[in-house]
């Protein structure tokens, strides 16, 4: 069931996730166009969520969007009241002014060589930080020795969140390490199925993604509706490699699948096993809290295959 | 008659090399819509192909191998089909490759120029690991209503004439026939005169395109009951098979248990003259009508193994709607992954074309008829159990 | 004339598949290599054993199960069915 309604404010809105925008033209979505945007959420019950650029919007559209309740995805630059910030490494790594009182939710966008050599960097910002979710933009890039690499940077991220827990009363959240311990079921980002995108020029997407890759590849609009062809590849029942996995928190990214595998309900190999070992982390840092009394009831049972593919059902 | 087993069915690799996109002929039902004379496969992109294969034997594991050579008519380049089963053959021994003790050569070909010296030279040289199929549709009228020349020629007398010696070199041959809609008054004749020709046994299908008109169900089934009663009338049941009859058929699937895939695309390998890989030849861009080519790596590069997930990991449920999968009649009731991908809505093989339903569901009814009509017959005669174990078996 | 004398389990049935597979696949690869090609030595090594190979196997099957033969006889094995006949005229 939708749920969320994204609204992308320019062609050169942040991306929060891992894809890539390039856009350095900028196209703000038209007035009309986001008053449609927000009747819609209104008229279905969705949470709006605003996906800013880097530069102030003009007055009357401040307006616009406080008219709804919503959330404001920003970037570094313009982080005052925003509910999400989008850091990339360098400016985690400058961003002096954090604290762990903020409850914003931060959202850093890392290469794999930045995590690789710069994880004690990144476990500097988690512990400055209340929640974070770290989105590697080239998993799909990962070979054998990566994921190797990738189980070792894992490990001493682990061993930062109880670290982190003596120095204050609560617990840093880290989306690849925590948010698995607290799932019971698939929790994955479900483009197309509990959010879709509204972009600048007026349209819906599946995604941003799917917006800024193909501007012609649209799903329908605000007058007319949501038009997703084949919608039901978009779910979980209908992901057969998914649906019989327990990597709860992975983002199963609907636009790496398609892009890896040429299919949306298809994880490549990269997702899989990346998931997979910080769904096994995750399990190591289970097994740590319960020994501290946290959790009793939580449990993640130990596997051996990273690829839920290679699985007979 | 029961069907003639499939040389190693399951344990064996198929790799099809698309040596010409060329073809004598125009067949008003081929699904390959961009047929030319140019795409004809170079030397150096077969033998990339076949050591990357050879190469990667974690890869391809499979305890045997069917290499398959298709067209366009794969004959037009028997210099080429030589040289590389030569090669096939050279390097599997060379490399003390385990395909050596368990390979065969496959060819589909439209027969026109089987008894040429060259590709009769081919044959004798190769004869104990080749199987070929030549396509006959039936009778002079059904096999010339589609199987036609550039020049509007029928090929029937061009074709029939060499199945005396495809039948004396392999003995059983078997060939296939198509059904598209204006094929349907010819079908029980059809068959009656491919048996009549010595062939023993014809498979026959639907072609799955949405090419159905109105009646054309009721049409078919009546065709099928006519056939029947032929068959057993003339007690061909015994020496002779014709797929559209076959017990197993129009029974319902369970969602868990009976969730295979029907179509192997994905577990074959296909290649054409540009050096791209296919999980089957049908996701080459001249097989597709509206779809773009579903490349799953090259000849230099390889197969990326993402590309043939999507395939892996297909079942019969995900790719069906609710009406399929509750089918009461849904077994035996096949599809084509390549026709699937190329009618789907959006770019996907997980959207399973219906097209062909209300033709199974007539073959369903015709098939129970035939199996009903049979077995009282042989209840009748006292020889039911005794045809029940009738399996033709090949003795070498 | 023939007359089945007994079969074989599917161990040892796809033993002697593959060594008549391969004793086809050398007397086809026999028509290509030429004397002086390098895979020649190689090639006849391998026929003299996969030959030696082959009638062992025979051998070793009568023996253990105990088949009839006739003097003009051969025998023959179904791969189908395991069965083994004795061919006869």
């Amino acid at each position: 069931m939708l749920q969320y309604l994204i609204i992308l404010l320019d062609d050169t809105s942040v991306s929060f996730c891992h894809y890539r925008n390039t856009n350095s033209n900028r196209r703000l979505i038209a007035l009309d166009g986001l008053k449609a945007g927000i009747l819609f959420a209104m008229k279905h019950n969705l949470m709006v969520q605003f996906v800013y650029p880097d530069y102030e919007l003009p007055e009357s559209y401040a307006t616009v969007i406080e008219s709804i309740d919503h959330h404001k995805i920003k970037p570094f630059s313009l982080k005052e009241d925003a509910s999400v910030v989008v850091y990339d490494y360098r400016e985690a790594v400058s961003d002096q002014t954090l604290n762990r009182n903020e409850k914003t939710t931060l959202v850093l966008r890392i290469t794999k060589d930045e995590l690789f050599s710069g994880y004690e960097e990144v476990i500097h910002f988690l512990k400055r930080s209340n929640r974070l979710s770290l989105v590697i933009t080239d998993t799909d890039t990962f070979r054998k020795e990566d994921f190797d690499t990738y189980k070792k940077v894992l490990s001493h991220l682990e061993s930062a969140i109880p670290e982190a827990l003596k120095e204050n009363d609560d617990m840093p959240q880290l989306n690849i390490l925590s948010d698995r311990i607290q799932l019971e079921k698939m929790n994955n980002c479900n483009a197309g199925v509990e959010n879709i995108t509204l972009a600048p020029n007026g349209k819906f997407y599946v995604c941003p993604a799917f917006y800024i890759e193909d501007e012609n590849d649209s799903a329908g609009n605000p007058a007319e509706g949501i038009t997703i062809s084949n919608r039901q590849l978009y779910t979980l029942a209908y992901a057969p490699v998914c649906r019989k996995c327990d990597a709860y928190h992975c983002k199963r990214c609907i636009w790496l699948n398609k892009k890896t595998t040429l299919e949306v309900n298809t994880p490549s190999h990269e997702q899989c096993v990346t998931a997979h070992l910080e769904r096994n982390a995750s399990r190591n840092l289970l097994n740590e809290l319960h020994a501290k009394g946290f959790f009793p009831n939580k449990e993640i049972r130990e596997i051996t295959c990273l690829d839920p593919f290679e699985w007979k059902e | 008659m029961e069907k003639r087993k499939v040389w190693q069915e399951g344990a064996a690799k198929n790799i099809t090399f698309i040596v010409t996109k060329d073809c004598q002929l125009v067949c008003k039902y081929c699904y390959l819509v961009g047929k030319n004379i140019k795409e004809r496969m170079p030397w150096e992109v077969a033998r990339q192909a076949i050591d990357y294969i050879l190469d990667d034997t974690e890869q391809f594991n499979e305890r045997s191998v069917v290499f398959d050579f298709i067209g366009g008519e794969p004959f037009l380049e028997i210099d080429l089909i030589d040289r590389i089963c030569d090669y096939i053959k050279c390097q599997l021994f060379a490399r003390n490759h385990p395909w050596f003790d368990s390979y065969r050569f496959n060819f589909s070909t439209n027969g026109i120029n089987y008894h040429d010296e060259k590709v009769q030279r081919f044959i004798k040289k190769n004869l104990r690991h080749l199987s070929i199929g030549i396509t006959i549709d039936g009778t002079p009228a059904k096999h010339d209503l589609n199987r036609i020349y550039k020049s509007g020629k029928g090929s029937y007398n061009d074709v029939a004439k060499n199945i005396p010696l495809w039948l004396e070199q392999f003995p059983g041959g078997a060939t296939k026939v198509t059904i598209s809609s204006p094929d349907i008054p010819y079908i029980k004749e059809s068959v009656l005169h491919l048996f009549a020709l010595g062939i023993t046994e014809v498979n026959i299908n639907c072609v799955f395109e949405d090419v159905w008109r109105e009646g054309d169900d009721t049409l078919f089934e009546e065709q099928l009951i006519g056939l029947a009663d032929e068959i057993i009338e003339k007690r061909l049941y015994g020496t002779h098979g014709c797929s559209f009859f076959a017990e197993h058929i129009g029974k319902p699937l369970d969602r868990k248990l009976q969730n295979q895939n029907w179509c192997g695309a994905g577990m074959m390998l296909a290649v054409d003259a540009a050096g791209y890989f296919y999980p089957c030849t049908r996701f080459a861009q001249y097989s597709l009508r509206d779809k773009k080519a579903r490349i799953i790596g090259n000849v230099r590069e390889g197969i990326d193994p993402n590309k043939l997930r999507p395939f892996l990991a297909l079942d019969r449920c995900t790719q069906s709607t609710d009406e399929c999968i509750d089918c009461e009649v849904s077994s035996g009731c096949a599809w084509c992954q390549g026709e699937n991908y190329d009618a789907a809505c959006t770019p996907t093989i997980y959207q399973r074309s219906t097209a062909i339903c209300r033709m199974h569901k007539a073959r369903v009814r015709a098939n129970n008829y035939y199996w009903n009509k049979l077995y009282r017959k042989l209840e009748t005669e006292g020889g039911r159990e005794g045809f029940k174990k009738t399996v033709v078996n090949v003795i070498c | 004339m023939k007359k089945k004398i007994g079969a074989v389990t599917e161990d040892e049935k796809e033993e002697i598949l593959s060594l008549f597979e391969r004793k086809n696949g050398l007397a086809e690869l026999a028509k290509i290599v030429k004397d002086d090609d390098t895979l020649y030595e190689k090639m006849v090594k391998d026929m003299g054993a996969t030959s030696t190979r082959f009638q062992q196997w025979w051998n070793n099957m009568a023996a253990k199960y105990q088949w009839e033969s006739a003097e003009d006889g051969n025998w023959e094995i179904d791969f189908e069915t395991n069965e083994v006949f004795l061919k006869y005229s």
